[in-house]
């Protein structure tokens, strides 16, 4: 149902007891500022901005291989939640090397089995945010690759 | 704080003042934030973390704990009917604000704020721990019934309010003022079928009162604000809301604490109750 990596990581929380879930989301939030872009890389996509949905900017950056497989770099600005941060690793990881068009088709759902329903709530829905982005710059890196092809290009 | 004139300045406390009482046996330390994983990525010595959702509110019906469950809460984090309270957390301490008043809801009234909140503590660089401090249990004498009807506005009673002009304060931005929004600037939608404005309400959003380091301004700005721009007089019954009740406790704090007003309600239904509510009158604009 989810692609393997990101069902890797499922899989291991599910199995986790509710401390233990706590440590490992806040161990991925401690990584998540190393998930920007490094030194030389270089991108077919950039989207950089302050949306009304989330707490301060989010910058997510696409490069998709010749093989289409994608690799994600994010960049959170401070005041980004917690949960949102742990959850930008999670994505990075879990959704590295898939296609756009499977980057398309992550359900949603996954976002509970990970974080735990008590932890979803109100005032912390932004942890949906970051699946939501990487799936805006996906659709419109489909959108130009269409394009080219209709142009023959 | 005493500079600033407050009508209690006693009510708030300094990070210098929190950094020389981390070991006070008579004060305890209460984080509460917004971001639900914030507390265990770092905390102040000694602070224990008491959560807006889990711990203060019934996990079913929309209201709050029991006395009996507030004193169970209390004596697990150490906290007994004298204990000094000393709150504070994220978003310019609006969830510090919550817990504070939700205490006083429960009778206990040996509160404070520190100033400028969890910003202002990392700011100033000072320490944070990950060690979860544990407590002797306190010995939490429960009241019989909660404090409601001091400083908790319900429907009915915000509805009576507006209906016969008193003062309504609505602490929402701008836009959620008008009723071009349903959702606060920076987060998604949660749920309100209707925008706009208690009829006759002032709006007078809560990021007024405080400085860019997040601390409370002056008593003489505050007054600018509330008196002078919104109209408001010490001594009116007061009644402020925004989307469910953070905000304004943010701001019923600053009326009550800072500002002296004795007769002021938080309607913590608030937004999320009255543009869902059928028949219930809105303004825009």
């Amino acid at each position: 149902m989810y692609p393997g990596k990101l069902n890797q990581i499922i899989a291991l929380f599910e199995s986790l007891p509710d401390a233990e879930k706590r440590e490992s989301l806040i161990s991925y939030a401690a990584s998540a500022m190393k998930q920007g872009p490094r030194d030389g890389e270089t991108f077919d996509l950039e989207d950089i901005r302050k949306d009304e949905e989330c707490t301060d900017t989010v910058g997510v950056f696409l490069k998709v291989y010749p093989q289409r497989a994608c690799t994600f770099r994010i960049t959170l600005g401070p005041q980004v939640q917690t949960l949102t941060k742990a959850m930008t690793a999670i994505l990075c990881k879990g959704l590295d090397g898939l296609t756009p068009e499977e980057i398309m088709e992550v359900p949603a759902d996954f976002v509970p089995k990970i974080v735990g329903a008590e932890l979803v709530r109100q005032r912390s829905q932004t942890v949906y945010y970051i699946l939501t982005r990487m799936k805006g710059i996906a659709r419109v890196w489909l959108n130009r690759e269409r394009s080219a092809v209709s142009k023959g290009v | 704080m005493s500079e600033k004139s407050y009508a209690h300045p006693e009510a708030l406390v300094t990070t210098e003042w929190v950094e020389g009482h981390l070991a006070d046996p008579h004060v305890r330390i209460v984080e509460s934030n917004e971001d639900i994983l914030l507390y265990d990525t770092g905390h102040i010595q000694g602070a224990v973390h008491i959560d807006w959702r889990s711990d203060l509110q019934d996990q079913t019906i929309r209201d709050y704990i029991t006395p009996q469950q507030f004193s169970a809460l209390c004596e697990r984090n150490g906290i007994s009917n004298d204990t000094t309270v000393i709150f504070y957390g994220d978003k310019s301490n609006w969830w510090a604000c919550y817990a504070l008043w939700v205490f006083r809801l429960f009778g206990h009234t040996k509160v404070k704020i520190m100033d400028g909140g969890r910003d202002k503590w990392v700011a100033e660089g000072r320490h944070l721990t990950r060690a979860v401090p544990h407590f002797a249990h306190g010995h939490y004498t429960p009241l019989e019934i909660r404090c409601d009807a001091e400083i908790r506005a319900f429907y009915d009673q915000a509805l009576a309010q507006s209906r016969a002009g008193m003062a309504l304060i609505d602490v929402r931005s701008p836009a959620e003022f008008r009723g071009e929004v349903t959702h606060m600037p920076e987060y998604p939608q949660e749920g309100v079928l209707r925008g706009g404005h208690i009829p006759g309400a002032a709006s007078v959003p809560w990021k007024m009162a405080v400085k860019d380091d997040s601390t409370f301004k002056g008593v003489n700005e505050l007054r600018q604000i509330y008196e002078d721009e919104a109209g408001l007089q010490p001594g009116q019954d007061v009644i402020a809301y925004c989307r469910i009740g953070e905000r304004s406790s943010h701001t019923w704090f600053v009326l009550t604490y800072l500002l002296g007003y004795k007769n002021v309600r938080n309607y913590d239904g608030s937004w999320t109750e009255w543009g869902n509510r059928v028949g219930a009158p809105i303004e825009r604009g």
